[in-house]
């Protein structure tokens, strides 16, 4: 099964931390349900013992652990595998593309003949080929209100394809999770007790002591791998935004883990509903999707907004002005032509063009996917603002799980989880969600999505490092930096260094997971304390973490040779090139170039701050210490990858970095190059790799000796510039006001309209029932007093009457036999008399 | 005299009879006496009955034999009455009608 389709093993790795979790999740329930019954039933007690008995064991761990890393054994060997079988797959389709352009019409004479041979022959082999990456099976079918799909439905699908990106994703989410589970059954460790005192949650009596939640956070991290890999292996919209709502609980529920820290609850509340607010956006684009393409399936919507090279007629010769539509979004106008609707193309037109469900490419295959013929030439269009709104909306649930401007606020809040879940979160899963998904929803963005991403990218990663200068929380610095480094991935996809952004998401995915670790087992060594202020001089403590965390310090700076360089240069590169094809977008290359800078003077800052100089604080250096082998391996192996992961031949030269080739190669969207050819030719014609790759290297330099100066050699005292420009730090200190400005402009009029719809419940809505009420119960007792009185009175009265009837007439009754005879003669004399009267009167005599 | 007359005669004498028999049942207090009135009420209906049977053509045989009936009614009855009265005795040591009032409504 696994040779006849290895992208099973992608699959494999992904469930196989859904089954850790539940297992887990069984284990702690089964453990739970009989924690009652333990101490009284022996049966109950024994089940409970061989679960781990009252105190929580390390077996969570080892599960958790076994299943990410069988899955990074997994996506590591279905990478290699996919390695040695992309080259032929490309030159395949490459080929079939150009079989088709040349020959578009088969059956013209016999040469045509054998060459409709040829591209059968190529066609199966291709087939064969991509059929090993992808697979589907369909989950429901809906009704679409579009016309095409009467004939087939639609079918909301659950399925898998992988091409370089997922699969370069995939060893890295796997690498980097396994090292976050080793680090963690280290870090953790205060969880095995069975008692454990929270320090910053204070009670009546004292510091809140609760159970040990080993099991549970393992448990958590499972469903969190799960997710994230699910997200890279669908093939599918909707099947991304169950995962990314996934991530969303999963983060949520993690960075919530201490829960009964008022901190940590209203963290994990601020990252849950700031990334509903992305979300929603996000719904917005998946209904426009929906409800003009019928599918969520990617290679669908981008063959069907994207103009194809060849389509059921042949190929396409539509030209947009002097360029080829191919692969670029197609706008016009609709006109009427001999009575007939009619499409003219045209630039600045306010349609877009979808085209056919384009089978002919991939030839008609075996299995569900063909589709009538005629059905199949139709092309509609969609309004082109539409396709604004949709990718803007797609962008704007990037923006929230990403953390990009104006959605920033809820990373550095997410802190208040355990560190290994802040680098998970930072490195691996959540935040690399969003650029992942930008990456891979890239042909569907028009240039002004492209653009709006640019700014956006541009402006985080500035605002983001001028706070990471004046932050002292060791772990808010890295916080910073992370929303920084996203910015910068979202920056180069937005100027269509499609590789670069994506390249560095990976790279930033090793160095931000030591750096994370890395602060983890400082703040682990240091007993808790996160505060830069109270360290310095650690160095001679912790030497391995110390020289590892200095690995990424110098690969996040982008210092030449680190991986970060590699990322960040080409970033740069092709903003440079952006930006000289379009000059008003001046701002795309300045702000990066000189956060660079910034980026390297803050990493420094926090370097020099924790290991060097003399001790801030005399007992966290006394009881600083290193941390166990579980900590420092996962430290060394990040350490080794984060300087080396992105290396080429030859090493000098950014863009022939080994991994940035193979996304380029394999995965980079035809379209990128044809939306930004211009911006290409700029590169080239203003030399822009060498004039990037000085003016970064002479910044970062600048960066460095500035640290040098304030934090290293002390020739100058960083509270001088602090007293020097007060407002500027409290400004920074203050994260731009940010938080205060969404208080005011959203929190407290919400607040206000929250009160106010109280008011107007409590009065208008209560006062209205409570009206009801009263008047009904006036209404009932009017309603009993006519009952009580009148009807019962008549009732009564009948009684009344009756009775006393009866006791006058029981006077006669006397008892005495004479009187009754007297009765009886009397009676009878009346009668008789009475008989004679009437027959007197009637007729006349008896 | 004409059948009518003599009729008429027989008629009064029942009449006679038959009042007689009614002021001894409401004013006697003796239970017996009451009994004595009871029979000369049905004896003043019988003389009509046989007066009947003589003069009046349709009721020769009914006359009769409702005469025969009403006489052995009356012994059945006083058969049961004079038992009644021996019971009343034996109960109140008294035969006076007014002291049976245990009835009354």
């Amino acid at each position: 099964m696994l040779t006849e389709q290895p992208g099973l093993l992608f699959v494999a790795a992904t469930l196989l931390p859904i089954a850790s979790f539940a297992i887990l999740l069984l284990w702690g329930a089964v453990r739970w349900g009989l924690r009652p019954y333990a101490n009284d039933n022996p049966a109950a007690r024994n089940v409970f013992e061989m679960l781990g008995g009252a105190v929580p064991g390390p077996g969570p761990a080892y599960v958790a652990t076994a299943a990410i890393g069988l899955a990074f054994v997994c996506s590591l060997i279905g990478f290699c595998i996919f390695l040695g079988e992309v080259g032929t797959m490309h030159e395949l389709e490459h080929e079939l593309v150009h079989h088709q352009q040349a020959h578009p019409d088969k059956h013209d004479d016999k040469q045509g003949e054998k060459k409709d041979d040829d591209i059968d022959k190529l066609r199966g082999e291709f087939n064969q080929l991509k059929h090993h990456w992808e697979g589907s099976v369909d989950w429901a079918r809906l009704y679409s209100s579009s016309q095409k799909d009467i004939d087939r439905g639609a079918i909301l699908t659950v399925g898998f394809r992988i091409d370089m990106l997922s699969a370069v994703m995939f060893v890295m989410v796997t690498f980097v999770a396994t090292l976050i589970h080793l680090f963690s059954i280290g870090y953790m460790s205060d969880e095995l007790q069975k008692e454990v005192e929270d320090h910053e949650v204070h009670t009546a009596h004292g510091h809140y002591s609760r159970r040990g939640r080993f099991g549970r956070f393992f448990m958590f991290l499972s469903l969190f791998c799960f997710s994230m890999l699910n997200l890279i292996l669908a093939d599918n919209l909707f099947q991304i935004f169950v995962s990314w709502e996934l991530v969303g609980i999963c983060s949520f529920l993690l960075i919530g883990f201490y829960f009964e820290r008022t901190s940590a609850s209203n963290a994990s509340n601020k990252a849950f509903i700031t990334n509903r607010i992305g979300d929603a956006g996000f719904i917005i684009g998946l209904m426009i999707i929906w409800t003009f393409f019928g599918t969520f399936n990617f290679e669908e919507i981008f063959r069907r907004v994207r103009c194809p090279q060849v389509d059921a007629h042949g190929p396409i010769t539509f030209k947009i002005g002097e360029d080829s539509a191919k692969h670029r979004i197609v706008r016009g106008n609709a006109e009427q032509k001999e009575g007939y609707p009619f499409f003219k193309a045209n630039p600045e037109g306010s349609l877009a063009l979808i085209f056919p469900r384009n089978e002919h490419l991939h030839g008609p295959q075996s299995e569900q996917k063909v589709y009538p013929e005629p059905g199949a030439t139709q092309y509609t269009t969609i309004p082109y603002w539409l396709l604004v709104v949709a990718g803007l909306g797609i962008f704007l649930g990037c923006v929230g799980k990403s953390a990009q401007f104006p959605l920033q606020v809820w990373l550095p809040d997410a802190m208040e989880g355990p560190t290994p879940v802040s680098a998970l979160i930072h490195a691996a899963t959540m935040v690399a969600a969003g650029v992942y998904l930008v990456g891979r929803c890239y042909p569907f963005f028009t240039p002004e999505v492209l653009l709006t991403i640019s700014y956006v990218g541009a402006i985080t990663l500035f605002v983001a490092a001028s706070i990471a200068v004046v932050m002292t929380d060791i772990k808010k610095v890295l916080a910073y930096s992370t929303v920084s480094q996203l910015g910068y991935m979202m920056l180069g996809l937005g100027v269509g260094g499609w590789t670069a952004g994506l390249l560095h998401l990976l790279t930033h995915a090793f160095f931000k997971a030591l750096l994370f670790l890395g602060s983890g087992s400082v703040i682990y060594g240091c007993h808790h304390q996160q505060d830069m202020l109270k360290m310095g001089g650690l160095y001679p403590k912790m030497k391995i973490t110390a020289l590892t965390m200095l690995m990424g310090v110098l690969a996040i700076a982008g210092t030449p040779f680190f991986s970060g360089w590699y990322s960040k240069d080409e970033i740069l590169v092709s903003a440079y090139g952006f930006v000289m094809a379009n000059k008003q977008h001046f701002l795309l290359f300045l702000l990066p170039l000189v956060t660079a800078g910034i980026t390297t003077f803050y990493m420094f800052r926090m370097w020099f701050m924790t290991f060097t100089g003399k001790p801030r604080d005399e007992y966290v250096h006394e009881h600083a210490h290193e941390s166990p082998w579980q900590m420092t391996v996962p430290l060394i192996l990040l350490a080794i990858l984060s300087v080396g992961v992105a290396w080429g031949w030859p090493p000098h030269i950014p863009e022939h970095s080994w991994l940035g080739e193979q996304l380029h190669h394999y995965s980079q969207p035809e379209s990128v190059k044809v939306d930004f050819a211009e911006a290409d030719k700029a590169i080239a014609a203003h030399h822009g790799h060498e004039v990037v790759f000085f003016t970064a290297t002479s910044v970062v330099g600048i960066g460095l000796v500035f640290a040098l100066v304030l934090y290293f050699y002390g020739v100058l005292d960083p509270n001088d510039a602090k007293e020097q420009f007060p407002d500027v730090h409290r400004f920074l200190l203050n994260k731009w006001y940010f938080d205060e400005l969404y208080s005011t402009l959203l929190i407290r009029p919400a607040l206000v309209i929250a009160h106010w719809c109280r008011n107007f419940d409590s009065t208008v809505i209560d006062g209205f029932v409570n009206g009801l009420g009263k008047w009904s119960v006036l209404t009932s007792y009017w309603s009993g007093r006519f009952d009580s009185g009148i009807i019962d009175g008549f009732a009564n009265l009948i009684a009344d009457v009756s009775y006393a009837v009866g006791s006058w007439l029981r006077n006669v009754q006397t008892g005495y036999l004479r009187s009754y005879i007297l009765f009886l003669a009397l009676a009878a004399m009346a009668i008789w008399v009475l008989l004679y009267a009437w027959a007197n009167a009637v007729i006349g005599g008896p | 005299m004409n059948p009518v007359e003599q009729l008429n005669l027989y008629l009064a004498l029942g009449a006679l009879l038959f009042v007689c028999g009614v002021v001894c049942m409401a004013t006697k207090r003796n239970a017996i006496g009451v009994l004595i009135g009871v029979e000369l009420v049905l004896n003043g209906a019988n003389i009509n009955f046989v007066a009947f049977s003589r003069f009046h053509p349709n009721f020769q045989v009914e006359g009769m034999i409702f005469a025969l009936f009403v006489i052995v009614m009356a012994a059945g009855e006083a058969a049961v009455a004079l038992a009644i009265v021996l019971n009343f005795y034996n109960n109140h040591t008294t035969v006076d009608v007014d002291t049976a009032e245990e009835l009354k409504g």
